[in-house]
């Protein structure tokens, strides 16, 4: 059994921190897992893909087409890297457009996003406002994986007390406001 | 939670580490006594970690060097005294520590030298691909890789282990997927004991210096060495022999992972040889290939195992058909793929693999990575553009290696050649010579403050010896802020957040013999652009050399003190009836926080607005306004340095 999980979005949305998370949450519940990060020059507000592997795995990386979920931090950055998906996947994704920074530039609306994504099960989710209304937009990627965790999607693999457990390990002082992030 | 942790946790549990942090956490568990090394991506986080931890326990010894070739003249050193020693560097890092490296092999150690090559396929943060193993074979250096960051711990306190056994320096290659991936790592005993230095020297000339006389004697012995040393790598412990079939499959370093669960997902009676040492091929894993009638060879980079083992199938007349690289079988480009391995050995074996389906993307708009919202950088560029048009010359910009190299998106654009550490200054001076007799060219160096310590002191020198009209920004945020902020000699703070001596910038600047040195405050862009055109016009009038430096300190460091410290960030928002909707600030300017509106008027986001108030200096109708001012907040952003 393995799951390949694809984590996308713009460089310091929290990205590697969520694989963070879910890794230690992993070895909490005794799953085997391996995650690929991006760093260095690729994490200045440019695009971003995180591979996590879950389960019989060895490789670090998912092949494209092979993808069984995705956790996206936004929607541009969701579609660009669909394609590691495969059909009937599911994406998890924080509602929210970021336009690239470049002067003049052409975006696709978030309805021409979704229509893209056809034939992956897309759940959108209002990561960022949420965090921003509990106060730190920081916290939006933990709202993120409290919704992946509500669709059941690591079912088999760890389940939400090891996430509490990392949570509280991790950002003892911040525990109260990661809760309320993961539980909104 | 600080970030390395890990490399703290007791014998006997099981973390999820860092590829980096493990490589650390094994080179402490083989007794490491010294460290030295000059950041770089891949590479940095192994020396973060072993700084983490001597800031703690108070050993080992760890400091960042200047650069890679200083780095490695240092562990060389401290090997020589009978230090266990480690250095560690990106791929081109190992470029610039050539010279001591090839030294090095001829010398041996008394200790122990552990060079770390952390290579980048595929260029993630990187100016080319380059395997180093093939350094190995080139200065005679045994190489060790780990196959993949489960076994990164392993095999880094093995390597160690077996330098001080064999008295020679190893070379551990890293790629990208073992330095920034994570995984479970079982944690060993560390000796606190064991790190502290016990310095001894033998005084031997005909040991320790490269005399020619001396010199052909360690050649003759270096190649005998290498013979034996074939032998010895045969009984590697992270080398390993599985299963049993027609076909062998020669996996190396991280390319085991990959052999390995492509060969249990198609299910195939192979001999999987897994090896962490492919420079020396051991004897035995060659003589084990050969026993087969076809070999796969798997492994990241160039096809160093299978040129060795081609060459040796050759010598002792094998009809064992090798595959790998060199026939096509596998892109020798980029970083290997699970999905092409499993094709690649379904092939091999006779076996139709069909490939994943992958689904077509719509073109979308690129997101390259840009300077962040705060960042000094972004306010210099824009005076700096507005000085040149002031001026009325033709810019070429010189640019360099850090996250100015940013710069090279619209709408700066101010990058034109990128070559590597320090060539901005060494090519940016060619270059004003060659254009000496042209009266509007003006060649602008661009150059970091931690890439002008590595190497654009000796560029500037140069410059200033042959007097080239070259105008020299150095931009100075107090850090090496690409690879993660660490500290380098300008900053007053040496590795783990212990005391250092700061050398002062514009005294060394001034100490070269530059006659127009000019300090610009770069979050104001009035200043910046003031002085900026009084060094233009310097250089064009006098046809001699003239440095801008530009300070002001990287916003994420400031915002890490301000979080610390408690002070409050102010945000900027835009004043709906005074906004024109005339675009500069999104066209012009370009900070990643303001966003065009529909409507054509500014938006700024707020979860991403720092309060630089850079904004507010270049719209013309002050649409822009900030909530509440914060003075301290203006300090830490000129003032901000990296801390532990």
């Amino acid at each position: 059994m393995k799951l390949n999980v694809v984590i996308s979005g713009v460089g310091g949305q929290g990205l590697i921190t969520l694989a963070n998370i879910i890794a230690k949450a992993s070895l909490k519940a005794g799953t085997p897992v391996v995650v690929a990060e991006t760093h260095g020059l690729s994490q200045r507000g440019g695009t971003v893909i995180v591979h996590v592997r879950l389960g019989e795995v060895s490789a670090p990386l998912i092949p494209k087409g092979e993808g069984d979920l995705m956790l996206s931090m936004e929607l541009i950055e969701a579609l660009r890297y669909s394609d590691y998906l495969r059909g009937g996947a599911t994406a998890i994704v924080n509602d929210y457009l970021l336009p690239p920074s470049l002067p003049d530039v052409q975006v696709p609306t978030r309805d021409e996003i979704l229509k893209a994504m056809n034939g992956i099960k897309v759940v959108t989710v209002n990561a960022t406002q949420r965090a921003l209304e509990l106060g730190n937009a920081r916290v939006a990627n933990i709202v993120l994986l409290g919704r992946a965790l509500k669709e059941g999607v690591f079912e088999g693999f760890f389940g939400k007390e090891e996430v509490e457990e990392v949570l509280k390990e991790m950002w003892p002082k911040a525990y109260e406001l990661n809760l309320k992030a993961l539980n909104s | 939670m600080p970030k390395y942790s890990e490399v703290l946790s007791e014998e006997g549990k099981t973390e999820i580490m860092l590829g980096n942090a493990a490589i650390a956490r094994g080179l402490l568990e083989g007794g490491l006594q010294f460290a030295s090394a000059y950041p770089g991506t891949p590479s940095t986080e192994i020396t973060e970690a072993l700084s983490y931890f001597a800031s703690k326990k108070g050993v080992p010894y760890v400091e960042w060097s200047t650069n890679e070739k200083v780095a490695l003249e240092a562990a060389l050193g401290a090997a020589i005294s009978g230090l266990k020693a480690f250095t560690g560097m990106k791929h081109v890092g190992l470029n610039v520590a050539a010279d001591p490296f090839f030294s090095s092999a001829y010398l041996g150690v008394d200790g122990a030298l552990v060079v770390v090559s952390a290579d980048d396929p595929w260029m993630w943060s990187s100016q080319n691909e380059q395997d180093n193993r093939i350094y190995g074979l080139h200065a005679f250096v045994p190489v060790i890789e780990p196959r993949g960051v489960q076994e990164a711990k392993e095999a880094a306190r093995l390597a160690l282990e077996w330098s001080y056994a064999l008295k020679r320096p190893f070379l551990f290659r890293i790629t990208t997927r073992i330095a920034h991936s994570r995984a479970p790592i079982t944690l060993g005993k560390i000796n606190l004991e064991e790190l502290k230095a016990e310095p001894r020297f033998r005084r031997d000339p005909s040991k320790w210096t490269l005399i020619p006389e001396f010199a052909r004697r360690h050649r003759v012995e270096l190649l005998r060495f290498w013979e034996e040393v074939k032998g010895e790598l045969s009984d590697f412990p992270l080398n390993s022999v599985e299963g049993s079939g027609e076909i062998a499959v020669l996996a190396s370093g991280i390319g085991y992972v990959y052999a390995k669960e492509a060969v249990k997902d198609l299910e195939i009676p192979v001999t999987l040889i897994g090896i962490s040492t492919p420079v020396p091929l051991p004897d035995r894993v060659i003589e084990k290939a050969l026993e087969h009638d076809k070999v796969i060879v798997i492994e990241e980079g160039e096809p160093v195992v299978e040129a060795q083992l081609r060459e040796e199938a050759q010598k002792r007349g094998s009809k064992t058909e090798i595959f790998g690289k060199m026939d096509g079988t596998l892109r020798r480009y980029g970083e290997l793929d699970l999905a092409e391995v499993r094709e690649a050995i379904g092939r091999t074996y006779g076996m139709e693999v069909e490939r994943p389906k992958v689904r077509e993307v719509p073109k979308l708009p690129p997101r390259p990575p840009v300077l962040c919202p705060g960042c000094p950088y972004r306010s210099y560029f824009y005076a700096l553009k507005r000085a040149v048009n002031k001026a009325r010359v033709e810019p070429i910009y010189s640019g360099d290696i850090g996250c100015y190299s940013l710069g090279i998106t619209p709408p700066f654009e101010v990058q034109d050649i990128i070559i590597d550490m320090g060539a901005s200054i060494g090519a940016g001076g060619g270059m004003a010579q060659a254009f000496r007799e042209d009266p509007k060219r003006l060649i602008i160096a661009i150059i970091g403050d931690s890439t002008f310590y590595h190497s654009g002191v000796t560029s500037l020198i140069n410059v200033v010896y042959n007097q080239a009209p070259l105008l020299t920004i150095i931009l100075d945020n107090y850090t090496t802020a690409m690879t993660g902020h660490q500290p380098h000699p300008g900053v007053g703070i040496g590795a783990g957040g212990r005391p250092a001596k700061e050398i002062d910038m514009e005294s060394v600047v001034k100490g070269i013999g530059v006659e127009k040195v000019l300090v610009a405050d770069a979050f104001s862009i009035k200043d910046s652009e003031e002085k900026t055109l009084e060094a233009i016009k310097y250089v064009i009038e006098q046809r001699k050399p003239a440095v801008v430096i530009a300070k002001g300190a990287c916003s994420l460091v400031a915002l890490a003190h301000a979080r610390r410290k408690g002070i409050k960030v102010p945000q900027y928002y835009v004043e709906e009836s005074k906004c024109t909707a005339c675009g500069i600030c999104y066209k012009a300017f370009n900070c990643p926080a303001i966003i065009k509106k529909e409507d054509g008027k500014a938006w700024i986001d707020p979860s991403l607005c720092v309060g630089c108030g850079q904004c507010e200096q270049i719209c013309p109708f002050g649409a822009f306004v900030i909530k509440e001012r914060v003075p301290e907040w203006d300090q830490l952003l000129r003032t901000a340095k990296p801390r532990w």
